[in-house]
C-alpha cells in the first residue's frame, strides 16, 4: 500500500503549497484589487502593431489606443481636432489644408512632425507594403496608380510644409474628415520603421506611439499585456488611466465568468443567442451598435429569369417579415433592417440617425406578395419556381436564417422551392463574385460613418454589386451625394434616402438585420467611446471610479 | 545501428518532401485567396498577388517554396503582417511543447503509480476504481476535460486563472491536468497488464521462492521490468499531445502554435498552414523514429534492419 501512500501525500503536498504560496499571493495572477487600473479583453489575439497593414478589428483597438491622428471621433461620433491645430478644406472640396499643433512628440520623446504622416500616407499606398487597406486612400491624388505599381510614391497627393499637411484630391471625399481619424493613416516616423526593418510592429518593443497610451509586455505572441499612459501625448493632462490591462480571453463564456467575478470591466454577450438569453437581464447591460447589414441578393443578370423579373423579387420582398426573423435568428439581439445603411452608422446634417432618415418603407405583407409572386411567374411562362439561397457556414446564424427564409417564403409563395447551400466563407466571397447564386445572404460592415461606405455597393458595375443589377435612379443619386453634394451634408442625406426608395422600388436587394451588440460593462467605468466603424472601442477618456 | 538510423533519416527526409508537395497542392484546391476581404477591388487583389508571388505559375510557387524551405525560409505569413513563419512558429512552439511536456511528465507519472497499485490489488476495488478511472481517461476527450476542469476549478470553486499563459505558473495547472489524463490512462493500463503479466513470470516467482519480501519482489523485479516499456509509449503519446493540444490551446486561450494552426486555415494563411504542417509532421516522424530506436535498444530481441 506505500505506492498509495506516496500519491496521497504528493497530492497533499501539492494542495498545501498551492494552496500556501496562493494565498501569500507569489502566483501574480489577475485580480486587480483595488486599483484604478481598467481590465479590458479581447476575443482574439492581437496579429500586428503594423498601422499600416493592419485589417484586424482587435489589434486595430490596441493600434487606436496607442496611436493618434490628425483628428479623433468624439462621443457624439463627430471628428474633432487632435494633432491638427486646424483643417481647412477648399471650395471645390479638392484641398485639404492641415497645420499640426505645436510641440508634438512621440512616445520615445523625439519630434513628431508633418512628414510623419505624409511617409505614413505614402507606405499605406505603396504596393511594396501590400496593405490590405490602400483602397481606403483611393481619392487622393495618384493613390490608385501608386497602388497599381503605375506611379511613384512620391507623386502622392499628400505633402508636407514646415508644420502644414496638405492633401490633394481627385474628386471630392464625402468621408476625408473622417479618413484622418482612422487608425490606418495615423503617422509613423520613417527612420523608425526603416531601423526596425521586417521586426518593426511586431511585439511592443519595436513600435512607436502617438497616441494615449503605449503598449507593453506584448511581445508578439502573449495573450496579456498592457497599455501604460504615454506622457509624450499632446494631451496627456486629460487622460486619467494610468494603466489598462489587456487579456485575450477566446472563450466567450469564460469571459463572461471573468467578469462577474470581477477581473475584466468589460465583456461582449452577444456572440451567441444563448449567452445573451442567459445574461440579459443582468443589470450592467449596455447596448452598441455594430454598423453591419444582413441582406440578400437577387442574381438579376438573366441567368435566373425569374429573379431577373421584379415583381417576383418584389412578392419575396414582401414575404419577409424581419422582425420575425431577426428575433428567431439572432434572439433579438439585432434590429430588422430598415434599409441599406445600418442604424448607428451616421448622423444627418440635423443629428437624426441616417438610416432611420433614409428608410424607405420596407414592408412585410404577405397576401400582396402571393398574389405579385403568381403575376410574376406567368410573366416569365411558369406555374413554379425553385431558387437555392446560399450562405456561409462559418456565421452561427447562416443555418437558422436559412431555415427561416425557406419555412416562411414557401409558405407564403406556393409554388416556391428554396433549397439551402452553405459554403465557406471564402467561398461564398467568390460565388459572389462570380455571379454563381441564385440568392445569397450578404454582410457588409461600413468602414466610415458616412453613406457612400455603403451606397457605393450597388453602383452599377461597383465589384460589390454581385447582382449586377443596374439602376439609374439610383446611380444618378449616389453620383450626385459623391461630386456636386459632396460637401454639402443636407443635401447629401436627401441623395441617400432618393438612392434607397430607387432600390425598394425595383426590389434590387434584400435588407434583412442590422447587427447589434451588448455588453456588460462595469458600472464604475465612464467614459468609452463606442465607435461602429473605425476605432471600435476608445478608451483614451476611460476612467474607473 | 548507425546504418539503420541514417536510413531512417534519409527516409524522413523524403516523407517530408512527400508531406510538403501533398500539402502544398491540396492547398490549392482550397477555394478563394487569403485576400477575403469583399471590398478588395480585382486591381487591388492582383497587385496584392504579385507582390506574393501568388500570381506566378503553379509549378515556379511551388520551387520557390522548395528552395526556400531548403534555406529555412518559409516565407511571411498573410495575417500576421509582417512576421516571417519561421518567426511565428519559434515564438509558439515552445509554448506547446512546455505545455506537452509537462502534460506528459504529469501523466506518465501518475500512470507508473495507478497502473503499479492496480496491478497489485488485481480484481479488488482499488484495481476497480482505477479501471474506471483510467477507462473515463481514455474515452473523455481532453477538451471535455478542459471544460469540465475550468467550471470546478475556475468558477465553482475558483483555484487556479482559466486563461492566458506567461504570466504565472498558476495558469499552466489546468491545462496540463487536461492534456494530463489522456497519458496518465493509457499509462495506467500498460503498465497494470505488463506488471500482472511480470508478477506471475517465473523470474518473480523464483524471487519469492529465494525467500525475498513482497516488497523486494515488486520493486526490484517486477516494476522495474514493466516500466521499461513505458518508454516505448512515449515518443507516440509525445506526438499525439503535440497535436492534440489544439482545442485546449482554444479554450485556455494558450498562444501555441496549435491554435495558430487552426486560424491559420481559415484565413487561408498559405505560408503558415504550409510551415505548421512540416514542423508537426517532422516532430511525428522524430518521434516515431526515436521510440523505434529505443524499442531496439530496450528489448534486443527487436531486430534493426
Amino acid at each position: 500500500m506505500d505506492t498509495w501512500k506516496k500519491v496521497a501525500i504528493g497530492a497533499a503536498a501539492v494542495v498545501v503549497v498551492g494552496g500556501g504560496t496562493r494565498a501569500a499571493g507569489l502566483w501574480g495572477g489577475s485580480s486587480s484589487g483595488s486599483n484604478k487600473n481598467l481590465s479590458f479583453q479581447l476575443p482574439t489575439p492581437i496579429q500586428t502593431l503594423d498601422i499600416s497593414k493592419n485589417t484586424d478589428t482587435y489589434s486595430g483597438t490596441i493600434i487606436g489606443n496607442s496611436g493618434s491622428n490628425l483628428m479623433r471621433v468624439d462621443a457624439k461620433g463627430k471628428a474633432k481636432l487632435e494633432l491638427a491645430k486646424s483643417v481647412k478644406v477648399s471650395d471645390d472640396g479638392l484641398k485639404y489644408t492641415v497645420v499640426l499643433k505645436n510641440g508634438l512628440k512621440w512616445s520615445d520623446g523625439s519630434k513628431l512632425t508633418a512628414q510623419d504622416f505624409v511617409y505614413s500616407w505614402q507606405r499605406i499606398v505603396d504596393p511594396k507594403t501590400a496593405s490590405q487597406y490602400a483602397y481606403l486612400a483611393s481619392g487622393v491624388k495618384n493613390a490608385d496608380k501608386i497602388a497599381a505599381g503605375k506611379a511613384d510614391v512620391d507623386t502622392l497627393g499628400v505633402t508636407a510644409k514646415g508644420n502644414t499637411i496638405t492633401f490633394d484630391l481627385e474628386r471630392p471625399l464625402p468621408q476625408f474628415e473622417y479618413l484622418l481619424t482612422f487608425s490606418n493613416f495615423m503617422p509613423q516616423k520613417e527612420s523608425f520603421v526603416t531601423k526596425e526593418g521586417k521586426k518593426y510592429a511586431t511585439t511592443a518593443a519595436t513600435s512607436l506611439y502617438s497616441g494615449p497610451y503605449k503598449v507593453e509586455g506584448w511581445n508578439g505572441t502573449n495573450n496579456t499585456f498592457k497599455l501604460i499612459k504615454n506622457d509624450n501625448y499632446w494631451d496627456a493632462k486629460n487622460i486619467k488611466t494610468k494603466q489598462i490591462d489587456v487579456q485575450v480571453v477566446q472563450k466567450p463564456e469564460t469571459a463572461v465568468q471573468l467578469y462577474k467575478q470581477g477581473k475584466i470591466d468589460r465583456v461582449s454577450i452577444a456572440n451567441t443567442p444563448e449567452l445573451y438569453k442567459a445574461n440579459k437581464n443582468n443589470k450592467d447591460v449596455t447596448k452598441a451598435l455594430e454598423a453591419t447589414t444582413a441582406y440578400l441578393q437577387y442574381n438579376q443578370t438573366g441567368k435566373n429569369k425569374f429573379l431577373a423579373n421584379a415583381k417576383i423579387r418584389e412578392a419575396l420582398n414582401l414575404a419577409t417579415n424581419r422582425k420575425e426573423l431577426t428575433d428567431q435568428v439572432t434572439a433579438g439581439i439585432s434590429t430588422p433592417a430598415t434599409g441599406l445603411a445600418p442604424q448607428g452608422l451616421a448622423k444627418t446634417d440635423s443629428g437624426e440617425d441616417l438610416a432611420k432618415f433614409v428608410a424607405p418603407g420596407y414592408k412585410f405583407d404577405p397576401k400582396k406578395a402571393a398574389t405579385l409572386f403568381q403575376e410574376g411567374l406567368k410573366e416569365v411562362g411558369e406555374t413554379k419556381a425553385t431558387f437555392t439561397v446560399t450562405s456561409d457556414a462559418d456565421s452561427p446564424a447562416a443555418k437558422s436564417t436559412l431555415d427561416y427564409l425557406q419555412g416562411s417564403w414557401e409558405k407564403a409563395l406556393p409554388g416556391l422551392k428554396i433549397n439551402q447551400k452553405f459554403v465557406p466563407f471564402s467561398q461564398r466571397i467568390k460565388d459572389s463574385q462570380t455571379q454563381n447564386f441564385d440568392i445569397v445572404v450578404s454582410l457588409w460592415g461600413g468602414d466610415y460613418p458616412e453613406g457612400s461606405t455603403y451606397y457605393d455597393i450597388f453602383k452599377t458595375d461597383a465589384s460589390n454589386n454581385n447582382g449586377q443589377f443596374k439602376n439609374a435612379a439610383y446611380d444618378a443619386a449616389v453620383n450626385k451625394a459623391e461630386s456636386t453634394d459632396a460637401l454639402k451634408e443636407s443635401a447629401r442625406d436627401n441623395d441617400y434616402k432618393v438612392a434607397e426608395a430607387a432600390l425598394l422600388k425595383d426590389s434590387n436587394f434584400n435588407p434583412l438585420y442590422f447587427r447589434s451588440g451588448y455588453s456588460l460593462q462595469n458600472p464604475k467605468v465612464t467614459g468609452i467611446i463606442l465607435n461602429t466603424t473605425g476605432l471600435n472601442q476608445d478608451w483614451k477618456l476611460a476612467v474607473k471610479k | 545501428m548507425w546504418k539503420y538510423i541514417l536510413k531512417r533519416l534519409l527516409l524522413l527526409i523524403f516523407t517530408l518532401f512527400l508531406v510538403v508537395t501533398a500539402t502544398f497542392f491540396l492547398m490549392q484546391i482550397m477555394p478563394g485567396t487569403p485576400f477575403t476581404n469583399p471590398k478588395l477591388t480585382p486591381e487591388a487583389i492582383a497587385q496584392l498577388k504579385s507582390t506574393y508571388g501568388l500570381d506566378l505559375p503553379l509549378w515556379q510557387q511551388y520551387l520557390n517554396y522548395l528552395i526556400g524551405a531548403a534555406h529555412g525560409d518559409f516565407g511571411i505569413s498573410f495575417q500576421y503582417q509582417n512576421q516571417p513563419v519561421s518567426m511565428l512558429i519559434g515564438q509558439r512552439l515552445p509554448i506547446s511543447a512546455q505545455l506537452g511536456a509537462q502534460a506528459l511528465v504529469v501523466g506518465v507519472i501518475a500512470g507508473l503509480f495507478m497502473g503499479a497499485a492496480s496491478a497489485r490489488n488485481k480484481n479488488n476495488k482499488i484495481d476497480g476504481t482505477l479501471g474506471i478511472i483510467s477507462t473515463l481517461g481514455i474515452s473523455i476527450p481532453s477538451f471535455i476535460l478542459g471544460i469540465i476542469l475550468v467550471y470546478l476549478f475556475g468558477f465553482k470553486w475558483p483555484l487556479f486563472p482559466v486563461s492566458g499563459w506567461g504570466d504565472s505558473f498558476s495558469q499552466t495547472i489546468l491545462p496540463t491536468l487536461a492534456l494530463a489524463m489522456s497519458p496518465a490512462a493509457i499509462t495506467t493500463r500498460f503498465v497494470r497488464s505488463e506488471m500482472i503479466e511480470s508478477l506471475s513470470s517465473d523470474y518473480v516467482q523464483l524471487a519469492k521462492a529465494k525467500g525475498l519480501s513482497a516488497k523486494e519482489v515488486v520493486n526490484q523485479h517486477a516494476y522495474r521490468n514493466s516500466m521499461i516499456p513505458v518508454l516505448t509509449l512515449i515518443g507516440p503519446m509525445a506526438a499525439g499531445l503535440l497535436t492534440g493540444s489544439t482545442l485546449i490551446e482554444q479554450i485556455f486561450s494558450i498562444p501555441g502554435i496549435g491554435q495558430q494552426f487552426v486560424l491559420s486555415i481559415p484565413s487561408k494563411d498559405f505560408p503558415v498552414i504550409m510551415g505548421t504542417t512540416i514542423v508537426y509532421s517532422a516532430m511525428l516522424m522524430v518521434m516515431i523514429l526515436i521510440t523505434d530506436i529505443l524499442t531496439a535498444i530496450i528489448d534486443p530481441r527487436v531486430r534493426l534492419q
